[in-house]
Formats: C-alpha cells, structure tokens, sequence
C-alpha cells in the first residue's frame, strides 16, 4: 500500500469546506493558523486585469520524508501505506521538522504540546475509503488511494491525466499529484514554466524505487 | 469535534503524564484519532441520515452519534439535489448545535426594550404572558387578526409556523426574506417564461453568470456541476460582475460592469441578436407571444452595443462577441437567472429581459438550458381555516404594483415605525429572521420594534432582532427536530426528510411544539373575542345551545388546536405512504432519500461520482411529459412559495407555455410593459463617492451563522472592497479602518484595497456587525450593510434596492 492523493485543483472554488471537515473530522486545535489543510491562494493583476490562482494542499506524505528523518525521539514516523505521523506523546516540540517540511504542513497543537498535521484520515479509509476533505468537496477537487492498487480511481486518473508536484526540487518524493488542466491558458497562469510535468508510465519507477528504500520503516508504529 | 482539555487541566496532570506517556493521552480522551477507536469498542457509533439547515440548500448528511453527542456530519451521496457534499457552513453545523450562546430556555425581558436584560422563564409563564397581551390587544382592536403582524425567514419549518398564523390564527401582515431576496429574480422569470426554473449547468454550453457568484454563494446542485466543466470542460462561463469573484476566476471571459446598468447590457445583446435575426426563429413563431412589438421595441429604441458601452462600461465588440456566441451554442445556453436580486429599480425588467433573451436562443425547457423538471407529488392535509370578519387586508397593499402574499419589507416596516398604517400594527412574530440586520435602514426597524406592544421572537441565536423581543421562546436546532417531509423537484426530483438526530437540549422545543402550546392557550380566549366582536359569527350562532355553538366552532375552523397532528413523525407518514406505500417508506426513514427505483437506478461510477437516474429517465422537459406536468415542478426550492406564483399566473392570465414579451395588465399599473431602459431611474455617481454593493460568500449564511467559532475562524470580520488605485489616492492600505456613510448612517470597517473591484464602487459581505452581547463572538465584528443601505423600494413588488446607495468613504 501506498496511499497518496490527486488534485485536480482548477476545480477549486476556495469554499474552505475541506478545512472545516478536516477540523470537525480529526479534532484539530481551533485557530485560524492551526491548519492541517489549506487552500494557497495567489492574486494578482496582469495588464490591469486580476487574477487569482488556488492551490489546496496539505501534507504531500513523502516518501522519502525529511520530517521523518530529522525527529530526534522518533514522534514523526510512517504507517502502512507510507503516512506520516506524529506520535505526541514522544514530540519534544523542538520543531526541526517544522524547519524541514517544504510544503510547511505542520504546526504545533498548543493543548497537546505537540506537532499537529495531516494524517489522510487514516482511521477512516477502512470504513469510508476516502478522506473527509475529500468527502465533503462540493466540485470532488481531492481524490485518495493506493498508488499500488492498479484497479483504484486514483490510478485509473493518473493514467488518463498528467499532474506535477509541488516544490519537486526538494526530492523529497511527495504524494499531492496535482493534475494538470485542459485549459492551456490556465496552465500557463497557474503553472511555473520551470515546473515538471510527469506522466504515470514515466514516474511509477521512481515513486516505486523511492518506496523500496523506506518503506522498511512504514511498519514502525 | 474534540473537547479541548483546558491548560490548568492539562498541566495538572503533565507530571503524571511524562511517566505513563501514551497511556496517559489516550484515556483523557485528547487525541481525536485514538478516542475515535476507543469510542468505538465501547459503544458504536450511532449514524441518523436527515438534512443539513445552515443555509437555503438543504444537503443531505448523515450525523455521526457517539454518546449522545453528535461528532461528525457527512455527506449523504443520495441526494441528487446535493450531489455527495457538505460545504463549510455544513460541516460546522456541530458548532450551531454546541454554540455555548444559543438560546436554552424562554426569557421575558427586564428591562427596556434593546437593553439586553431578560429573566429566565418558563415556558407556561412565557406562554402566559403573550396570552394576556394578545387577548387585550385583540380586544381592543375588535379582533383585525392582522394587527399582529408575523415574519419569517426560509426554512423548511416555515410552512408550521406560517400557516398557523395565516391560516388559523387569521392574520395578513406576514412578510418574509422574499422582499430583501430573489422576489423580482423569481417574479420575473414567472411572468415571463412561466416559471423560475433552474439552469441546467451540468448540460449547457454557454453560461452567462451576471451578478451571480456561484462559488461562493453555494447553490446546489448549480455550484457542484458547473465548476467540473469550465475551464474548457464542455462549458464556456462568462461572468459579469463590478467585481472579480471567486466564480469570476473561473471565467473564460469575465466582464466588469458598472454597478446597477445589467439591463442595458441585456438590451444590447437582445439588440444584437434580433438585428442580426441570430434568434431560434422556429422557436419564437412557436413559442412568444408579442414578438414582434418587441423586436421593434428593440429596433425602435436602438439599444446597440455602442449606446451601452457609455452606460454600462462594456466594450460594444465584447457584447456583440458574446450576443453570437450564446446563440451560437443556442439553445444549450443559458442566461443565469440569479437569486439574491433587487440591485437597481429597474430589476424586475433586468429579469424578463434575461429571461427573454434566455428564450430567444430557444433554450427554456430543453437539456442545456432552462429547464423546469419534475416533482414527486406528496399527499396535503386542508387545514379548516376560519374566516375572521373583522380581520383586515395587509397595510401596505398599495405601496407597488403588486404586493404578493409575503409582503414588502421595507413598504410595511416603514408604515409601522412611522405610524402611517391604515390600522395600526401593534405585535409582531418573528421566527428564524433578524430584520435589525437583514432589512435595508437598522435605525427604522429599531424604530418599528419600540412601536410594537407585543414583539414575540422564536430563534436559536441571541440575535440583535432577539435582544428587541418582549418574549423569546428558544427553538432546538435542526439536529433536534424532525421537519416536514420535503419533495424537491427538478431533472432529477426526490423526496427528503429532516430526521431528529439527538433531542432537543436545554428547554429548547421544535417550532412545532411552540405553535401548539400557542394555540392552546390562545384557542379559547381568542374565540370569546370573536364572539365579543365579529358579527358574522354573531349572526351565525344566535340562539345557539352551547353544544351546537361548539359544534359550529369546530366544523368552521376556530378550534385553533385541530391543525397539527400528534407529532412531525406522523404528520409526515400521513403524507408520504398513500402515494409510496410503507416499504418505501421505511427505506426513507433509514437512507433519508427516497425516489422511485432509487435501489436500480443509483450507481457508484467512482469514489468521487454517482449516478441518481439514467439518463432516459431524467426529466428536462415537461412539455414531452404531458399528462405527467404538475404545476408544482416549476417551483424546486423552499424559497419559492408555490402559492403565490400560480396567483401572480392567475392574475396575468399567462397563456400557457408562451414567452410573454408584452405585460399589459402591468402598464396599467404604470409599470413599463416590456423592459425598457430608464435613464431617470439610474443612480449617477458623483465625483469622489462610491456605490455601495453587497453579497454572499461561502464561508456564511447571511447574518445566521455569524457567532459560528469554526466558521469565524475562515474570516473573523468583513472588509470593504475598494479600488486599490482608488485607495492608493486616498492613501487607504489593507487593514486601515475606514468611515463609509450614506445619506442614512455610517460604520466603520477595515479596508482591502484590491485591483478585484471596479472603481467607484465599495463591496463588503453582509452578515457581520452584529451588535448583541449574547453573541460573543460575533459581536461587533466589521460592519452591517443595513445600516448604510437606503430604505427604497422598486415600483413593481416593493422589494428593497440593495445596490443604489451612494457612500462617502473617509481613512479614520
């Protein structure tokens, strides 16, 4: 199992009712700053005329996740299917993997005194087989599942469309495909010119090599 | 949603807490992930289907119960309507049920009126108390039932609470949101083309979205289908708005318009295309009526795009382009109705003019287009309604052309706080509704309040309208209660039921119990006032033994206790099991969907999409139902009252099924008979001032879920939209705190300069600036728009023009 997640984020209307369910779903500390999922928001004008670009994200559960790697009591580690956790009751609160997350993910739970973030709603794929954020979404931005699965929506998606990742220069294998649209003048807008585009045939060995050198530590829970 | 241990608390236990580690955590219940297994072994999750009521749309959920507290709402994925979602006010409804501010039990106020202080009553004392003034007001009045007038807002217990004040209770001064809502939007697709419709956005190639924001003023199922296929999808969005929105960012052609000239943008489209004879012409010989005078109403007027490129600010290339690409993906293109509407006088002709144009693509009642769908009938119970002599028509009747059965607003407001009714109003009910923020001009409607001798108010909330109460009488929420069954028609029609999920909390009661303890105590003592007063009843019941004379109350209607039945439960059975039968009905009450071959026809295509019927069995189009047409299917939402569109049918005469171009009734009243453009009744905008706009957006419903802690988190305050250039000159940054006042008040707010909004224009959201200090958090966030916008009404329904008020803005 390895558990990841597509965007296609040009369906996004920023209605925030992924934050919501996420909050209601997994309980997390009330704050405007105490997020385990978002939607990045840029704007801006070109020639007078505004634009606005959303990107909803949340944790992209690396592969080869330097959050993991750099938590000295071990409290940051991997589940089945390659999530990312944080066990609390080992976190120390010395945030070196706040400082080593790229995608800024994490925060601290301040009733916990612990490192918060995103846990694909691990205890809910058995029953519902979906995230909350995904669940909830009026226009179905988010779609989860096992990349190891050939049969599963997810999979299915990823053949028929191509997708890019956030902040891929960071090689950290992450796990939030977003999907690239139809559009060509929304790609130019909403995509970087320096930004890869990957195709499923062509990133399947990399993302399988990647889990072969750490997948020994996803059982560790 | 988790209980935050409290940080004394935790510290407390921190000692312990670093030698057992985990142990420690997961038994105080802190983390949401292991309390969720370690609920789960010791009692299982109780899951209750019903309907969500955080705003109009009415999704389907399932709430998730742990004991006895209510833990998660999910989706439901059978509602076609609302298509496997919750949005963000769905998902925080926990938060309107746990709101430590909600009203627990009955308060009759201490002090003066609008002071805040109440004492606890009970609910016999509370009951008792709006008896006594009732009786006395209605002794003196010589029982006009309508001198006490009752509002509400939309809900789907607004039929239990409305229909016993109008129907037994015998009053005509109800008024509800219609006036500062969708009146003139619905009205005039009624009389134009018949009915308001909806838009068929998961088909239509062409979509023009004037005014409308559909992603962020939610609307099922129109929000979920249209943003899966624009941006090159299958539908082309053009989006016309003085400001860049969330719907506008996914525009393929996005228009800024100048505030109040979206009827000469209509015009000139309406100019283009019968100029350039681009129209369905086999439709319109078929299906208009006053063609032709209209064409050279058009022609005669010359409304060409070059005159409205000076009024409305639109390039007249851009709306000649689009005038031919609507009828080039005619008639599976639509001119998007709108809800929330009234922004100039002239709405009403905006309406039948988009309507018309609508219809010159041929796109009304036809898949990609208008389309009026199906209904799934439900069985009613007649209500023996008496007839009160004495009771007198509503006081503003006169006050436009046509004033429905819900009333204007503003026209009745302002005759009650200025004493100028016919008769005088002297109590009112409001259930659900909070006219001190949602009625243009607060000083007035607080002015109406001080009038009053009896203000009776029936809410969840501690609302500023609440703080103006004589009595408050706590309603549960939506979770609390079951509500009457609902059918929602459309392509793809189902019946819903609201299900109690926990039971009412505090003293809380359902609206329905509160309609029956009123009617109990009013039922005889109200009937001796008829006997005192009316002379029908005089003359009828002379010489009557008192058998016979309870007898005649009873079979006419004045037993004021007979409507409601034992409870909501079976009230609804009643009116579902004659037409479905109980199986089905046990399979509503269990999946809380219900429609025929619903077993056959759902189907999962994947983890993000269902299928509800094949596509054959979809209803598009009622003229190829033929026999199968109710009248009904026109109206899908409880915004709607069917009622009073087959009146306003009625009263035009329209013939069935024909685009009505030319209202002459209306002229008779001197209201322009086809939509003509009024330079006199367009509001200029001086030099150096700004027109004031407002709106929605996803994270609130109007001033309902204002004091929402998860939802305030998404914006904590409202800010005011202006040119960022504008804003520049004036030396206004983000966050500066500005002065905006009109001719009837001024707020202060924080400012957000943006390139998003066209200049000369100021924008900020309604529903904040609440000023009750029983909400705790939403007390005095940002600003209330009513209390800057001008009381004027249009001349055609009298409902209140929202987007005509001219402001100052001043840095503070």
């Amino acid at each position: 199992m390895n558990y990841a997640m597509a965007l296609d984020y040009q369906n996004c209307i920023n209605c925030k009712a992924c934050e919501v369910a996420c909050k209601e779903e997994n309980g997390v500390q009330l704050g405007a700053d105490k997020q385990r999922i978002w939607v990045g928001v840029t704007e801006g004008s070109i020639f007078g005329h505004p634009f606005v670009n959303l990107y909803p994200s949340q944790c992209n559960h690396c592969i080869d996740a330097p959050c993991v790697s750099v938590c000295p009591t071990h409290a940051s580690h991997y589940i089945d299917g390659g999530i990312v956790m944080v066990d609390p009751t080992k976190c120390i609160l010395c945030k070196g993997c706040m400082e080593a997350c790229p995608y800024d993910a994490r925060f601290v739970d301040d009733t916990i005194f612990a490192v918060d973030k995103c846990t694909f709603c691990h205890h809910r794929i058995d029953e519902y087989g979906t995230t909350a954020c995904q669940a909830t979404c009026p226009t179905k931005v988010r779609l989860f599942g096992d990349l190891d699965d050939e049969n599963c929506d997810l999979v299915k998606l990823l053949k028929k469309r191509k997708f890019f990742f956030l902040k891929e220069g960071e090689k950290t294998v992450p796990k939030l495909f977003y999907l690239v649209p139809e559009d060509e003048n929304f790609l130019l807008r909403s995509v970087g010119k320096d930004t890869k585009i990957h195709t499923w045939d062509e990133i399947k060995p990399i993302y399988d090599e990647a889990k072969a050198k750490r997948s020994k530590e996803w059982k560790r829970s | 949603m988790k209980v935050e241990i409290s940080r004394r608390r935790f510290l407390q236990g921190s000692v312990a807490l670093s030698v057992v580690g985990g142990t420690a955590l997961g038994t105080s219940n802190i983390l949401a992930d292991t309390k969720t297994s370690e609920d789960n072994k010791i009692r299982p999750t109780k899951k209750t289907p019903t309907l969500c009521e955080m705003c109009v749309n009415k999704c389907a959920l399932i709430a998730q119960v742990r004991n006895g507290v209510i833990k998660k709402l999910d989706p439901n994925p059978l509602f076609p309507k609302s298509k496997n979602m919750l949005c963000a006010r769905g998902d925080a409804g926990i938060h309107a049920l746990y709101d430590p501010d909600r009203l627990k039990y009955p308060l009759i106020r201490a002090g003066k009126r609008g002071d805040g202080k109440y004492r606890r009553a009970s609910w016999d004392e509370a009951f008792e108390y709006i008896k006594e003034k009732m009786v006395k007001i209605l002794d003196e009045e010589k029982d006009n039932r309508s001198c006490i007038g009752y509002c509400t807002g939309e809900g789907m217990a607004e039929p239990t609470y409305k229909e016993f004040m109008a129907e037994k209770f015998g009053s005509s001064n109800f008024i509800n949101h219609a006036s500062i809502c969708l009146q003139t939007a619905i009205s005039g697709y009624a009389l134009t083309i018949g009915g308001y419709g909806m838009a068929d956005l998961d088909n239509a190639k062409y979509i023009i979205m004037a005014g409308a924001n559909r992603a962020e003023a939610i609307l099922t199922p129109d929000t979920m289908d249209l943003f899966k296929r624009t941006r090159g999808r299958g539908a082309k969005l053009v989006v016309v708005d003085p400001r860049f929105t969330n719907t506008a960012i996914h525009a393929d052609t996005y228009v800024p318009i100048k505030v109040g000239t979206d009827l000469a943008f209509v015009l000139a489209l309406t100019y283009v295309v019968i100029k350039n004879r681009l129209y369905n012409r086999e439709f319109v010989e078929k299906n208009f009526d006053n063609f032709n005078v209209y064409k050279l109403h058009i022609l005669q007027q010359n409304y060409t795009p070059q005159w409205a490129e000076k009024i409305t600010g639109v390039p007249a290339a851009t709306i000649e382009k689009i005038a031919y690409d609507f009828m080039a993906n005619a008639p599976e293109s639509v001119y998007y109705q709108g809800r929330r509407s009234t922004w100039a006088a002239t709405d009403f002709q905006l309406r039948r003019a988009q309507a018309i144009f609508s219809a010159l693509g041929g796109g009304i009642d036809i898949k990609g287009g208008i389309v009026f769908g199906r209904k799934l009938p439900l069985d009613k119970e007649e209500i023996n309604s008496p007839i009160y002599a004495n009771a007198q028509e509503r006081i503003e009747k006169n006050a436009a052309a046509i004033i429905g059965s819900s009333g204007s607003w503003i026209a009745w407001r302002n005759m009650v706080a200025q004493g100028n009714a016919p008769y005088p109003v002297r109590g009112l009910f409001v259930y659900k509704q909070n006219p001190m923020l949602s009625v243009p001009n607060t000083k007035k409607t607080k002015e109406m309040f001080e009038k009053l001798d009896l203000v009776v108010v029936i809410d969840t909330m501690p609302s500023d309208t609440a703080m103006m109460a004589d009595v408050i009488l706590p309603e549960c929420t939506y979770l609390e209660r079951e509500d009457p069954i609902k059918s929602f028609g459309g392509v793809e029609p189902a019946i819903v039921l609201r299900q109690k999920v926990i039971n009412p909390m505090y003293e809380t009661k359902p609206v329905l119990e509160i309609m029956k303890g009123l009617a109990k105590v009013l039922n005889d003592p109200l009937w001796k006032n008829t006997l005192k007063h009316d002379e029908d009843v005089q003359d009828d019941t002379k010489d009557m033994k008192p058998d016979e004379l309870e007898k005649y109350r009873k079979e006419n209607g004045f037993d004021l206790e007979d409507m409601y039945g034992a409870n909501q439960e079976e009230m609804n059975k009643k009116s579902f099991v004659g037409k479905y039968g109980e199986e089905a009905w046990k399979e509503l009450r269990s999946k809380g969907v219900f429609y025929p071959h619903m077993k056959e026809y759902f189907k999962q295509i994947d983890k993000n999409t269902f299928e509800y019927y094949p596509e054959n069995k979809k209803s598009y189009s009622i003229d190829k139902l033929g026999e199968e047409a109710d009248p009904d299917a026109y109206i899908h939402d409880t915004c709607i009252n069917p009622k009073e569109i087959s009146e306003l049918r009625k009263f035009f005469k329209t013939p069935s099924k024909k685009i009505e171009c030319y209202l002459g009734n209306l002229k008779k009243k001197g209201i322009d008979a086809m939509p003509t453009w009024r330079e006199e009744s367009y509001v200029k905008i001086p030099k150096g001032k700004f027109k004031f706009i407002t709106g929605r957006h996803a994270q609130f419903t109007q001033d309902a879920t204002q004091n929402n802690i998860m939802l305030l988190e998404l914006m904590k305050e409202n800010y005011a939209w202006i040119n960022d250039k504008e804003a520049e000159k004036r030396g206004i940054k983000f966050g500066d705190e500005i002065e905006v006042t009109s001719k009837i008040g001024s707020v202060r707010i924080k400012a957000y300069p943006t390139p998003k909004i066209i200049p000369q224009t100021l924008f900020y959201i309604h529903g904040f600036g609440a000023k009750s200090t029983g909400l705790t958090f939403a007390h005095r966030n940002g600003a209330s728009d009513n209390e800057i916008i001008e009381d004027r009404i249009e001349p055609v329904f009298g409902s209140a023009i929202m987007h005509d008020t001219i402001v100052d803005v001043r840095k503070v």
